[in-house]
């Protein structure tokens, strides 16, 4: 019997009080930003009914949920990410609500994949929706409530690359590439693999200015500047309006003050297939996966029978923790309190003592039995106390 | 180390044929240091004045390093890019490391189509390729995984057949195995990680265009 050894799932992890202890102050820092922007917090079900989760133009990855059959025969899946939740939410529960309507949430959500760097199959997400707003004011109030976001998590140094789902769609459609191709085109962008990429484009008949604009794409990174550039290749209505709300939404960010974090990356598509305008991610030097990651999603609400814009993100809590621990800025508060300890008879005593000074705001550890100065003074250093208040 | 995390590139190379053609490719362009050699005991070459680092690992790590942002770039073969199911960026085909993934059969009991071998098992070190390529023949296959020497396989009745990397068909006639269908056609890839491809755009991009112009002009 004593060699015991209890395991947990594949993909779990248990947060141990230091860990836990900061990762509940990240999550309170944000909760607070979030409110005092006007997002309120909701919560809901850890399980969903598969065919919400995969229900319309949001199409979760089917292997990629954790999956079980409820009692009603039906199959329920353990939720993959928030915004589809919300925007069942926003269908189904606030029908009525004044638009637009801000949301957020702090929760844990599931995915079956292999463990990254920073994510293992339960992960935790804060994040906000704002729907019922297409405007760029909308597009920027959530890109900057995600820089202010980052920065109240302790992150310091990273960067939030900006682009637009429908200048690629533009471009595409400006060469004439045939709908198929064009998205077998974006597919393989998706999954990063530009030797693909370039390969097809090759293969394609159209002119020698449409293939190095196409292969141009994945290649437009950098900061304002870029947008001149991306300009000029924007030929036709929808490529040119993608630059024009960039340019809008950018000089809204230098408002917000937040333009030092920004730069604009036209090639960037999310791994997530119902954004439809602006997307963005945020990424830290030596952690080899984005932070944060959002975009506005003007169709996945219309399928639930609403046909509402929205835009939204998400940042990931242990990334955060990650980043910062290796930013070296990591919160942990090492301070254990006051050891409260007490000789014989002096229990309610010290039960007094030890209330005055929680409510002073002190951490107090009360004694379970008397003992005496010396074995109190020894506990007490022995367990790491920043001070030990003894009562005689 | 954080400081220079921006500063510095991380290259990883892997171990075997592919280091010393990546290294003088690499050399063309400016990118190398002194001592950099696949039989340096350092694991951790670095060229200080370029702001440069190598690290040479095992073939198969090469895209774990990249995925996880310990190196921010590496060059690979693309069979294990393909295996490995890496989420990193491809940037470039290098050209070099030329060979192709076939499914080989002993010569003297060869069967007469690809899909008389359904429900065989077959020997490699690329289960995942394999299974994408029988799926498309519609072809249902035990695999199993070998680490090395995957002609044995065959020979020894461990498997009906193996799926392997060929540069000269060299290894199969010795082995009196054939090739009976080829299923692609690999080369080396210059990699990327996700975030150093936008934190290090400037760098990495200029190196890309480098290359790019050493390719074309090679005949």
């Amino acid at each position: 019997m004593e060699n015991i050894v209890l395991k947990i799932p594949y993909g779990m992890r248990d947060f141990l009080p230091d860990e836990a202890k900061e990762k509940r102050l990240i999550e309170n820092k944000i909760a607070e930003l979030f409110s005092k922007w006007g997002y309120k917090e909701v919560v809901t079900p850890t399980m969903e009914y598969l065919d919400t989760l995969m229900f319309g133009a949001n199409r979760a990855d089917e292997s990629r949920l954790i999956k079980f059959v409820a009692k009603d025969n039906r199959t329920i899946a353990l939720r993959h990410e928030m915004t589809t939740p919300i925007a069942r939410l926003a269908a189904m529960r606030f029908k009525d609500s004044p638009l637009p309507l801000k949301l957020s949430y702090i929760s844990g959500v599931y995915r079956n994949a292999e463990i990254q760097k920073g994510r293992q199959c339960e992960f935790y997400q804060a994040g906000v929706e704002l729907i019922g707003s297409q405007s760029a004011a909308a597009d920027a109030e959530i890109i900057a409530l995600a820089v202010y976001g980052i920065l109240a998590a302790g992150i310091k140094n990273f960067k939030v690359s900006i682009g637009r789902v429908d200048f690629v769609k533009g471009i595409m459609e400006q060469y004439r590439i045939p709908s198929d191709v064009a998205e077998n085109l974006q597919q393989v962008m998706e999954r990063r693999n530009l030797v693909e990429y370039e390969k097809i484009i090759d293969s394609l008949e159209i002119s020698a200015e449409g293939k190095a604009a196409l292969k141009e794409i994945p290649y437009l990174k950098g900061n304002g500047e870029i947008l001149n550039r991306a300009r000029n290749m924007a030929l036709n209505e929808q490529s040119r309006y993608a630059i024009e709300r960039l340019t809008e939404v950018y000089s809204i960010l230098e408002a917000y003050e937040v333009s030092e974090y920004i730069s604009f990356d036209l090639g960037i598509l999310r791994d997530m297939n119902y954004y439809t305008g602006v997307v963005f991610e945020a990424y830290t030097a030596g952690l080899g996966f984005p932070l944060c990651g959002g975009g506005r999603y003007d169709r996945l609400l219309s399928d639930f029978g609403r046909p509402l814009p929205a835009i939204g993100f998400a940042i990931g809590i242990e990334r955060i923790l990650l980043a910062k621990e290796r930013e070296g800025n990591s919160d942990k508060d090492k301070s254990t309190g006051i050891y409260i300890a007490y000789a014989e008879g002096k229990l309610k005593e010290a039960i007094a003592k030890a209330k005055e000074l929680r409510l002073a705001g002190k951490i107090i550890c009360l004694a379970l039995q008397a003992e005496n100065e010396e074995q109190a003074k020894l506990y007490g250093g022995e367990n790491g106390f920043d001070e030990v208040v003894y009562l005689k | 180390m954080q400081d220079n995390d921006l500063e510095y590139l991380t290259i990883a190379l892997p171990k075997g044929k592919l280091f010393s053609l990546s290294a003088q490719l690499l050399k063309k362009v400016g990118y190398d240091a002194e001592n950099l050699s696949e039989k340096s005991r350092k694991l951790v070459i670095s060229n200080e004045e370029k702001k440069i680092r190598f690290i040479i690992t095992k073939t198969a790590d090469v895209p774990t390093y990249v995925e996880y942002g310990a190196a921010d770039i590496g060059v690979i073969g693309k069979d294990v890019l393909l295996e490995s199911e890496k989420d990193v960026y491809e940037l470039l085909d290098l050209g070099f490391g030329a060979c192709h993934l076939m499914m080989a059969v002993p010569k003297d009991r060869k069967r007469a189509k690809l899909s008389d071998y359904a429900h065989t098992r077959v020997a490699t070190k690329f289960p995942h390729i394999a299974e994408e390529f029988f799926t498309r023949q519609g072809m249902q296959m035990e695999y199993v995984k070998l680490n090395g020497s995957i002609e044995l396989g065959p020979i020894v009745g461990l498997s009906e057949s193996i799926v392997d990397i060929v540069e000269t068909g060299a290894t199969l006639k010795e082995n009196r195995l054939e090739e009976i269908a080829r299923i692609m056609d690999l080369t080396a890839r210059l990699i990327a990680n996700r975030v150093s491809f936008r934190l290090k755009f400037d760098r990495i991009e200029a190196l890309v265009r480098d290359l790019k112009k050493i390719l074309q002009d090679a005949p």
